[in-house]
């Protein structure tokens, strides 16, 4: 009897995962009132200070790539177009307030106009610094960490001190090591649901985010299955905010073993190396040290040799570089390491998107590729 | 008891159905216009073919389907036109090792493997330059037909260039340049040197091993082919009939017959 | 009815020529001289504080003056399409599509290209794409690359932002004393700041003399003759050619002599020039008495250094030039320019290539109209690839902006 009702917990469990994965964030003030919100669109962004400030952070993510607000020009991503043109809509009049840290050029631009355009009563902006090994780059950081914190402060009325710094690296840091779990199995399950999972914990409360995982962790461990001869991809890109690419590539007979995405498993890498005694350094530390992205600079060789290593680690037979239209960072990246890649023995797929959906052209070029193995 | 093996290939535009037997050769093919339902003009070919053999569908062994439609064509098995692209034109020119594709809405460069098998490609399918549907605006503007292209391109002295790479702006280019009373001749020499140019774009990105295969409707057309030898400083090998070299890959590979 | 309205050309620009090709020549035979005398070349980013280079002898080289030079002799688009082929996306910058299509085909290039770097020197308050570019070069020649990361001002400078850059400066004069063998002169640095100073107050001088009117200058005199300070920026030659470009526009002034004749409308200009349009556009313009007063681009560059140590002077006053300032920033430097040059309306190039310039363009119109009540006008292409210049629908657009205006 007690076995039975376990088991349902956990099926149960990782339907709410499934469920916030899918709604993306959407209902949130509904389905968790009482909480307040705060938006973010890149992983450098802080969740700890948006913790230890008593907010929810939550991820922005376009729902189509067919947004054209009359703010942009045409030649930005989707990711910034839609996500204001919903903006403008008043999709996100729920959350207490938006950040950007620094990214990209399109990113800064939308940053500038975001309270005006979007209607947004609060912005705010973190400037982390871009070259992650600089002299002088881990003490700026922690000053800009500072600031942020006392303006979030401002946003609720109430000065974070350390003990609320600490639940916070603590509860990211739990997080984190859920996700390796999940990912480290990720072979053995299909691809869009382990996509889904990692999103969810990106859109919910992170309190129940954990709490849901660590339950539905054994029913997971149940579904996993060898994937016998499905053909072995990396998937390496920025933002997917749905499961169609990994719903593609599962069915063309393919498994995502390794994934490098910012709304994948990246968001989760990293660890509070050198100790959490002083939080702001430790936060600072713990994204000079992560797998950079495009927009970070660590010398020529940190990102080709990271995707090398994980695609050997993880016995990948293919790499699938993903870029979204406009998208100049992962656009400029896709060069060196498809040349990179492929000099190592993989094949290599560099597949551009309007947004994160797979249409009938998108799924031709990904047929090819996984039948060219 | 020969066995046979169908290919179907349903475009966007035209949809082509092949029948090999068990040594790979080409027993009956057939081709039309994709209309509203590919999967029925289909169906439509290959009854008409069986008929044309005195077969039946019980004698074919196995099905493959590729093309845009293929998803919706009740095959054993359906394989991207890429795939299959590349294993009709190695059965017909074994020393191929490059295939351009120039279909009506998209082209391609497919880099091939000894036997056949894919090592690399790049598409062209989110924009109407470098296709079979640029030729037709272009010939629309020129108010000629599309089948005539090759003919005029041949008359030309000296070839009007087209800098857009917009078709939109590309045909009032066409426009401009027939209102300043340029030869229609000229006009499409440059509108082939346009497409030749936009797949040459395609073709550095795989890089050109040969020999090089130029295949798909466009083919056909000998100005294009003129213009894109000229341009990849190359030969170009041209199947007889390139508009079915997809179906007769898939039948190929639902018959799993090697080169 | 559209009078046929000349270009009125500088006496000065024949020095100009002589000053850049000088320039060019020594650059491209820089692989006699350069060892011998132990001066380096660098490639180094429009917005890289050049003046610490100079202290230690370096030779600055320019990528994207090139850029523009492979946009204004029309061949930017040829070099993009080989570094396409290459597999650089269409969609990035078209001086580093130019650029490196110059690299891989220095046949179809400019001068045979640039000379190869010894040194790589990336700033990335222009833009995030000079990192990616630079970084692209490196891999290329694998020479030293050095990145100073000037953090985006969303306000105002602040102290730990300062701090970061003098910090990284402090280290790129160690790391350059080292690579050049010879130790930071710190009068050296100063002189060549003076020089700077020097230079950037003639420039402000210049532009200032078209609040005239009429303007004795159009943009494209502004776009031509910036040349020297942004590749000469620092040095004599620059300082000298400036004086005498300032006494011949002062002289117009005196005169009354106006760059368009008839001058009944005065625009500024907003973003990169058009590069392989530097004349025609602006006739579509000049032949309807329209003349661009000003513009923000060549103004960039009027960038005052600030007082005191020399190495914070330079981290200040690299880190606030206005592209790396807030839209709030950059539309009240529209309003007032066109307050104080009196300007009837406003252009603004949509240059798909220079996404921070860009992307906020909408924002500071709507604002900037509303403020002044001058109209704004926005024009679709990019600054060095022709392919994306659409000539009739522009056309439309600046004949129909130009007849609202004459209507006042």
């Amino acid at each position: 009897m007690t076995g039975m009702v376990k088991t349902s917990k956990e099926k149960e469990q990782l339907n709410l995962l499934l469920e916030e994965a899918a709604l993306s964030g959407r209902e949130a003030a509904g389905r968790y009132p009482g909480r307040r919100f705060f938006g973010y669109f890149c992983s450098y962004w802080p969740e700890e200070l948006v913790l230890a400030a008593g907010l929810e952070p939550l991820r922005m993510l376009p729902a189509s790539s067919r947004g054209a607000p009359a703010a942009l020009p045409v030649y930005c991503c989707s990711l910034a177009k839609d996500t204001l043109s919903l903006a403008a809509e008043g999709k996100f009049n729920n959350l207490a307030g938006v950040g950007f840290a620094h990214t990209c050029d399109t990113m800064q631009c939308l940053g500038g106009i975001w309270g005006e355009t979007a209607g947004q009563a609060v912005t705010l902006v973190l400037v982390p610094p871009v070259r992650l090994d600089a002299p002088g780059a881990l003490a700026y950081f922690k000053a800009e960490l500072a600031a942020l914190l006392q303006r979030l402060a401002g946003l609720t009325g109430h000065q974070p001190g350390g003990e609320d710094l600490h639940r916070a690296l603590a509860l990211c840091e739990h997080i984190r090591r859920l996700a390796a779990r999940l990912d480290e199995m990720r072979s053995l399950l299909p691809s869009p649901l382990v996509a889904a999972l990692l999103r969810a914990g990106q859109v919910m409360p992170r309190a129940d985010f954990a709490r849901a995982l660590e339950t539905a962790l054994p029913a997971l461990q149940e579904q996993a299955a060898d994937p016998g001869d499905k053909r072995r991809v990396l998937v390496s890109g920025a933002v997917l905010e749905n499961d169609d690419l990994f719903r593609s590539i599962e069915e063309l007979g393919g498994r995502v073993v390794a994934d490098d995405t910012c709304t994948g498993y990246r968001h989760f890498t990293g660890s509070y190396a050198g100790g959490k005694d002083d939080p702001l350094a430790a936060i600072a530390r713990r994204y000079i040290a992560m797998p950079p992205c495009p927009c970070r600079h660590r010398g020529l060789d940190a990102r080709p040799d990271h995707l090398e290593k994980l695609a050997r680690a993880r016995q990948a037979h293919g790499v699938i570089l993903v870029t979204r239209k406009y998208c100049e960072p992962h656009a400029w990246d896709a060069v060196p390491l498809s040349q990179r890649l492929r000099g190592a023995g993989l094949h290599v797929l560099v597949l551009e998107l309007e947004g994160a959906e797979i249409g009938g052209q998108e799924r031709t070029r990904l047929q090819a590729f996984l039948e060219s193995f | 008891m020969n066995k046979y093996y169908l290919g179907i290939d349903i475009g966007s535009l035209t949809t082509k159905v092949v029948l090999v037997d068990d040594t790979g050769a080409v027993a009956a093919r057939a081709a039309d216009r994709s209309g509203y339902s590919g999967r029925r003009v289909a169906e439509r070919l290959v009854e008409e073919i069986l008929k044309e053999k005195g077969l039946d569908k019980k004698d074919i062994s196995a099905t493959v389907a590729t093309g845009y439609g293929r998803v919706t064509f009740p095959a054993d098995r359906e394989i991207s036109e890429i795939t299959c692209q590349a294993r009709g034109i190695a059965h017909l020119f074994p020393a191929a090792r490059t295939v351009i594709d120039i279909g009506g809405q998209d082209s391609k460069v497919i880099k091939l493997l000894p036997g056949g098998k894919v090592a690399d490609f790049a598409m062209n399918d989110k924009c109407a330059a470098g296709t079979g549907r640029f030729l037709e605006v272009m010939a629309g503007a020129l108010e000629v037909r599309v089948e005539d292209l090759d003919d005029l391109a041949a008359q030309s002295g000296e070839s009007c260039p087209i800098s857009s790479i917009c078709t939109v702006f590309a045909e009032s280019e066409v426009i401009s340049h027939i209102a300043a009373g340029r030869q229609k001749a000229d006009i499409v020499a440059g509108v082939c040197a346009s497409v030749a140019a936009r797949v040459a774009s395609l073709a550095s990105r795989t890089g050109l091993e040969p020999e090089v295969v130029f295949t798909g409707g466009v083919a056909r057309n000998k100005g294009v082919v003129n213009a894109l030898a000229e341009h990849l400083r190359c030969r170009l090998l041209v199947p007889e009939e390139p508009e079915v070299t997809a179906a007769l890959g898939a039948a190929l590979l639902a018959g799993n017959i090697k080169v | 009815m559209a009078e046929n309205r000349k270009y009125l050309p500088l006496a000065s620009t024949r020095r100009l020529e002589k000053l850049m090709t000088r320039y060019y020549f020594l650059t491209r035979y820089h692989r006699f001289w350069g060892k011998p005398l132990r001066r380096p070349l660098a490639w180094v980013t429009s917005g890289a504080p050049v003046e610490l280079l100079r202290a230690f002898r370096i030779h600055p080289v320019y990528p994207e003056n090139y850029g523009a030079i492979c946009g204004t002799r029309r061949v930017s688009a040829q070099l993009c399409q080989v570094a396409e082929a290459a597999g650089y996306s269409q969609d990035l910058c078209s001086y580093a599509r130019s650029h490196i299509g110059s690299i891989l085909r220095p046949e179809l290039a400019p001068m045979g290209g640039l000379p190869k770097p010894d040194l790589l020197v990336a700033c990335n308050n222009i833009c995030g794409t000079v990192l990616k570019w630079y970084e692209a070069l490196a891999r290329i020649f694998r020479v030293p690359l050095l990145v100073l990361d000037t953090p985006f001002l969303p306000g105002e400078l602040t102290e730990s932002a300062k701090s970061y850059v003098l910090e990284q400066l402090k280290h790129m004069a160690d790391f350059l004393a080292h690579f050049t063998g010879r130790r930071l002169d710190r009068r050296e640095l100063e002189r060549h700041m003076a020089l700077s100073k020097e230079t950037v107050n003639l420039w402000k001088e210049i532009r200032g003399f078209c609040r005239a009117k009429p303007s004795p200058l159009n943009a494209p005199d502004l776009f031509i003759h910036m040349a020297p300070i942004v590749v000469l920026r620092g040095t004599p030659q620059a300082v000298h050619y400036y004086r005498l470009l300032r006494n011949e526009v002062n002289s117009r002034v005196q005169q009354g002599q106006g760059a368009v004749p008839g001058e009944k409308i005065r625009l500024v200009w907003d973003n990169i020039a058009i590069w392989y349009r530097i004349f025609g556009f602006f006739q579509m313009f000049s032949e309807r008495g329209a003349c661009f007063v000003t513009d923000t681009y060549s103004g960039g560059w009027v960038m005052e250094l600030t007082e005191g140590d020399p190495l914070e002077s330079l981290a200040a006053t690299y880190t606030e030039i206005f592209l790396n300032r807030s839209p709030e920033f950059r539309a009240r430097q529209m309003i007032e320019l066109i307050k104080d040059y009196n300007a009837d309306g406003f252009v603004m190039h949509s240059n798909r290539s220079c996404k921070p310039y860009s992307l906020v363009q909408e924002v500071i119109r709507r604002r900037v109209m509303q403020e002044t009540g001058v109209p704004g006008l926005v024009v679709e292409a990019d600054m060095a690839d022709q392919r994306v210049f659409a000539e009739e629908p522009v056309r439309n657009r600046v004949q129909a902006f130009l007849e609202t205006l004459s209507d006042i």
